[in-house]
C-alpha cells in the first residue's frame, strides 16, 4: 500500500498543483484587465474531477416530492416585522422577485399573506356553499366542484398595498420588498359563470359575498360584473393542487384585481341586493385621499411596472467597460395586457421603447428587456413605465401624488426608479418636482 | 333549466362589439381584442375585458361546448335550510343578520381587560404589534382624515381607527364575533360581542341616537341599528342602492377619480423632455429598512448546518414574536408576572406551551422545542 499510492491521492497531489498554479498567476496578473488566453489561469472547475462526477449520486427513491439545490437556499420569501402584525398570523412575507424568471413564481416562492394564519383545511371536510339570490342554491365538496369543465389561466396576484410603504419616499432598497408583494401563476379551476349557468340567479342579485374558513373568515363583496366575466373557484396552481398559503384547496380567482378580493381557503358565495361592508373592504383597503375621502371598492391593480435587473439585489458592481447587459423587468397591469414598456436612463426625463419577449397575456405579468452597453463609472436613474391595451399608462410620483396625496398606502403605481451610482451600486430613489 | 339571462346579453352585445372590430383590423383566429364597454355598460373596474369571439377569450381558446350556452352542469347538492343557517351569519348594516342580544359597556370593558387588552392594548391604544382601536373622539379624529404629509412630512398624519374612520358599525360586530380574539376566534357569545362593540362606542365616543354611550349604556339591537359612524359619508364611489353599481362603473371611467392616466382620456405619452426643472432625486432617509429575515443575499452556498438544535437567543425571540402581545402586558421582567409565578413556575411554562384562554397563543405562536421556550419564559419573567 505504502508504496502504491491511491489513485485518488495522485489526484489529490493535481488538485494542489493546479491550486497552485492558480495562485501564481493571480498573483502575477494583478491589476492588469488584459489577459492574454496563454498567461491566463486554468480554472480548477474545469481541470478537476468534481465530487459529484465521481461518486453515486442520490436514488431516484429520495426526496419523492422534489426540493431546490441546497445551494439555492437564499432564494425565499423574506419578511420582515415593519410589516408584521398579528403574531406574524395577519401579516405578508413576499416574493424574491429578483430572482424570478419568465412570468411563473415557483410555488414555494408565491406571497403569503393572511389575516389569521395560514389554515389547514382537510379536503374531505372541504364544502362550498353558493346560496342567496338564486333559485337553486348547492353545497358542493371538493371532488364535485372539480367535476366541473376546467379552465386554465396564467395571472398575477398583487396585493394592493404592493409599494405601499413608499408613498412619502422611498424606504426599501430591495425590489424584493419595493415590489414583491405579488407573484404569477398558471390557475386552474372552472369559471364561476359556469356554475351559476344552472343556479338561477336572479335579476336583482348585484353583489356577491366571497367568504373563506380561516380564523378570520376573510370576506369580500364582489360585483356581479366580474362574477359573471372572468371570475374564477381555483384548485390548481402551476399544475398542482394550491398551496396550503394560497387556499388549499380552494381560492377565488378575480383576474387582475387586488390580492385581497380572492378569498382564499373559500367556502361561501352569497348573492344580494347590497354589498356587506366586510372589515377588508372598510378598514383597510381603502385609498385616503386629501380631500379626506377614501376610495372604496377599489378593484384593479393598475398599469406597473420595475426593472428587476439591475436591481439593490442585483448590482452592476462586476461589470466592465463595454460590457453589453441585458436591462430586464416586469411589466403588469390588472387592467388589461400589456402593449409597451418604455424605459428611461435619466429618471424620466427621456424614455427610449424597450421590448417585450415571451408570452404576452392579458392581465399577466409580462417580461421586458433592453440592451445596454455598460461605460465604466456611468451614473443612471433607471425608470420604467408600461401601458396597457385599456389606454393606461403608468403616472409620474408626481401625477399620482397629486391626485392621491400620500396617505392612500394602497394602489400606487408610480413610476420607480432605480440609481445606478459610478461604482455600480443600485439604489432606490424617487424622482419628484 | 334556469338560465342566466344577463350571460346571454354579454354574450349578445359581444358579437356587436366583435362585429365592429372585425371591420377594422381583426381576421378570423386572431385574438379577440379587449373591450372597455359592454351592452352600453363600461366595465367595472375601468379595465378592459376579452369577450368570447372565434372560440377564444383573449389569447386563450375555450371549448365551445361550454361558452356558447354554459350546459346546465349541477354537480352538487341542495343545501338545507339548517346548513345555510349554521354558514349564513354575516351582519349587513341594515341588520341583516344581526342577532338579538344585548351587552353593557361595563361586562365589555371587562372581556376586553381579560381577552383583547394584551394585544391591542389599554383603551384600544394599540401598539402591541395589532391595531389601535381607539386614538380618542371619534367625531373630532374623523376630521384628521383630510391631514396628508406631502407638503410637511413631519406633520401629522390622518387617524384612521374605528371611531374616525370605518363608515359602519355592523363591521365591528360581525369581525368581532367571526374573527376575535384573534387566537381563539368565534368563542364569543352574542351578548359578549354586544358588550364589546359596546365598549368599542364608549372608548371612541360615539354619540348613539343623541345619547352618550357611558359605563352603564347597555347596547341592543334595536340601539345598534340607530349607530351612524362619524365618517359615513367618507367614501367614494357610492356603492349602496339600486344605482351603486353604475356609481361604480362610472367612478373608474374617469382616470382623474383614482390618480390614474388614461391614453385615451387625454393622458399624453412624453418620450422626450418630459420633466420640470424642479425634478430632484429623493433618497432613502437614513439607513432605510433593511432588517430583513433571512438576511438579504443572493449568495449560492450551503445552508449552515441546522441539524444540532440552535441556540437561541431568549432576547431576539421575545423582540421578534413575545413583544406584540408582551411589550403591552407582562413585559420581560414585569411586576406583574408575580401573580403567576405564584403557583410555581411548572404552570407558568405549562400555560406559555399550551396556551390560555385569557390569549396566549401555545408557544406564542412559535415552533421552539419546549426547552428553547422555556428560556424564552424565564427571559420574560425575569427580564434577563
Amino acid at each position: 500500500m505504502d508504496n502504491k499510492k491511491s489513485n485518488q491521492e495522485i489526484d489529490l497531489n493535481k488538485r494542489d498543483f493546479f491550486r497552485k498554479t492558480a495562485a501564481l498567476s493571480v498573483t502575477a496578473i494583478a491589476g492588469t484587465s488584459l489577459i492574454s488566453s496563454n498567461a491566463r489561469a486554468d480554472d480548477p472547475a474545469i481541470m478537476h474531477h468534481v465530487p459529484w462526477g465521481q461518486k453515486w449520486g442520490d436514488p431516484i427513491t429520495k426526496n419523492l416530492y422534489g426540493i431546490p439545490s441546497a445551494y439555492e437556499h437564499t432564494v425565499t420569501r423574506r419578511y420582515t416585522k415593519l410589516l408584521a402584525s398579528g403574531n406574524f398570523r395577519a401579516s405578508i412575507a413576499v416574493t424574491p422577485i429578483h430572482e424570478s424568471m419568465g412570468i411563473i413564481t415557483p410555488n414555494g416562492l408565491f406571497f403569503s399573506r393572511s389575516h389569521g394564519g395560514v389554515a389547514h383545511v382537510d379536503p374531505n371536510e372541504y364544502r362550498l356553499m353558493i346560496h342567496g339570490l338564486l333559485e337553486k342554491p348547492i353545497v358542493l365538496t371538493l371532488e364535485q366542484l372539480k367535476k366541473y369543465p376546467s379552465v386554465t389561466r396564467t395571472h398575477f396576484i398583487e396585493c394592493p398595498a404592493n409599494g405601499g410603504q413608499e408613498w412619502r419616499g422611498p424606504q426599501f432598497n430591495s425590489v424584493q420588498f419595493a415590489k414583491g408583494f405579488m407573484s404569477s401563476a398558471e390557475w386552474t379551476g372552472v369559471y364561476l359563470k359556469t356554475i351559476l349557468a344552472d343556479l338561477g340567479l336572479k335579476p336583482e342579485a348585484q353583489w356577491m359575498l366571497a367568504e373563506g374558513s380561516d380564523n378570520s373568515e376573510m370576506g369580500r363583496s364582489v360585483p356581479i360584473d366580474k362574477v359573471l366575466d372572468d371570475a374564477m373557484i381555483v384548485w390548481g396552481q402551476n399544475g398542482e393542487a394550491l398551496r396550503p398559503e394560497q387556499g388549499y384547496p380552494v381560492r377565488l380567482l378575480l383576474p387582475g384585481w387586488e390580492g385581497n378580493l380572492m378569498v382564499k381557503w373559500l367556502k361561501r358565495l352569497e348573492f344580494a341586493t347590497e354589498p356587506w361592508y366586510a372589515k377588508e373592504e372598510t378598514s383597510k383597503y381603502t385609498a385616503l385621499k386629501p380631500t379626506g375621502i377614501a376610495v372604496q371598492h377599489f378593484y384593479a391593480n393598475e398599469v406597473n411596472s420595475t426593472v428587476t435587473s439591475p436591481s439593490p439585489e442585483i448590482p452592476w458592481t462586476n461589470l466592465k467597460d463595454g460590457d453589453i447587459v441585458e436591462i430586464e423587468g416586469l411589466a403588469w397591469s390588472g387592467m388589461g395586457t400589456i402593449t409597451n414598456v418604455d424605459l428611461s436612463l435619466d429618471g424620466g426625463k427621456n424614455y427610449v421603447e424597450a421590448k417585450l419577449k415571451g408570452l404576452v397575456l392579458p392581465k399577466s405579468w409580462t417580461r421586458w428587456s433592453y440592451m445596454h452597453t455598460y461605460k465604466k463609472g456611468e451614473t443612471l436613474l433607471l425608470t420604467s413605465r408600461a401601458i396597457d391595451d385599456a389606454g393606461y399608462i403608468q403616472p409620474t410620483i408626481d401625477q399620482e401624488v397629486g391626485v392621491m396625496g400620500v396617505e392612500s398606502v394602497y394602489h400606487r403605481n408610480a413610476v420607480e426608479t432605480w440609481e445606478v451610482t459610478a461604482t455600480g451600486e443600485i439604489n432606490h430613489v424617487q424622482i419628484r418636482s | 333549466m334556469f338560465k342566466l339571462d344577463r350571460k346571454l346579453i354579454i354574450s349578445a352585445s359581444v358579437a356587436v362589439t366583435m362585429a365592429v372590430l372585425t371591420v377594422g383590423c381583426m381576421q378570423n383566429g386572431a385574438e379577440p381584442t379587449g373591450v372597455s364597454s359592454v351592452n352600453g355598460k363600461v366595465t367595472i373596474d375601468g379595465g378592459v375585458i376579452y369577450p368570447v369571439s372565434n372560440d377564444k377569450t383573449g389569447p386563450y381558446y375555450v371549448n365551445p361546448q361550454v361558452a356558447a350556452d354554459a350546459p346546465e352542469i349541477f354537480n352538487g347538492r341542495a343545501p338545507t335550510a339548517n346548513e345555510i343557517k349554521a354558514w349564513d351569519k354575516d351582519v349587513m348594516p341594515d341588520g341583516t343578520g344581526l342577532p338579538e342580544g344585548s351587552g353593557s359597556v361595563e361586562d365589555g370593558e371587562e372581556i376586553y381587560e381579560a381577552k383583547c387588552v394584551m394585544c391591542h392594548g389599554d383603551f384600544g391604544s394599540g401598539g402591541g404589534g395589532y391595531p389601535s382601536l381607539s386614538k380618542g373622539n371619534g367625531e373630532e379624529l374623523q376630521k384628521t382624515l383630510t391631514n396628508n404629509r406631502w407638503k410637511d412630512p413631519q406633520a401629522d398624519g390622518p387617524t384612521r381607527v374605528f371611531g374616525s374612520y370605518w363608515p359602519q358599525v355592523s363591521t365591528m360586530w360581525w369581525y368581532i364575533r367571526d374573527g376575535m380574539p384573534h387566537p381563539f376566534s368565534k368563542s364569543l357569545t352574542n351578548d359578549q360581542v354586544y358588550a364589546l362593540t359596546a365598549y368599542m362606542l364608549n372608548i371612541n365616543e360615539i354619540i348613539v341616537d343623541g345619547e352618550e354611550v357611558d359605563d352603564e349604556y347597555v347596547l341592543d339591537r334595536e340601539k345598534f341599528l340607530k349607530i351612524k359612524m362619524p365618517n359615513v359619508n367618507g367614501f367614494e364611489p357610492k356603492i349602496d342602492g339600486p344605482n351603486g353599481l353604475d356609481n361604480v362603473r362610472k367612478f373608474y371611467a374617469n382616470a382623474a377619480n383614482f390618480g390614474a392616466q388614461n391614453l385615451n382620456q387625454g393622458a399624453v405619452r412624453c418620450m422626450k423632455d418630459c420633466q420640470k426643472e424642479s425634478a430632484n432625486t429623493k433618497r432613502i432617509q437614513g439607513a432605510g429598512i433593511s432588517a430583513f429575515t433571512p438576511p438579504m443575499s443572493t449568495q449560492r452556498d450551503l445552508p449552515k448546518s441546522d441539524k444540532a438544535e440552535k441556540k437561541i437567543d431568549p432576547k431576539a425571540v421575545y423582540a421578534n414574536t413575545c413583544s406584540m402581545c408582551h411589550s403591552a402586558f407582562l413585559s420581560p421582567g414585569s411586576a406583574e408576572w408575580a401573580g403567576y409565578t405564584a403557583k410555581g413556575m411548572d404552570k407558568v411554562y405549562a400555560n406559555g406551551i399550551h396556551g390560555t384562554e385569557g390569549g396566549m397563543p401555545a408557544k406564542g405562536g412559535s415552533d421552539l422545542s419546549d426547552a428553547n421556550f422555556k428560556l424564552v419564559v424565564d427571559y420574560l419573567v425575569h427580564g434577563k
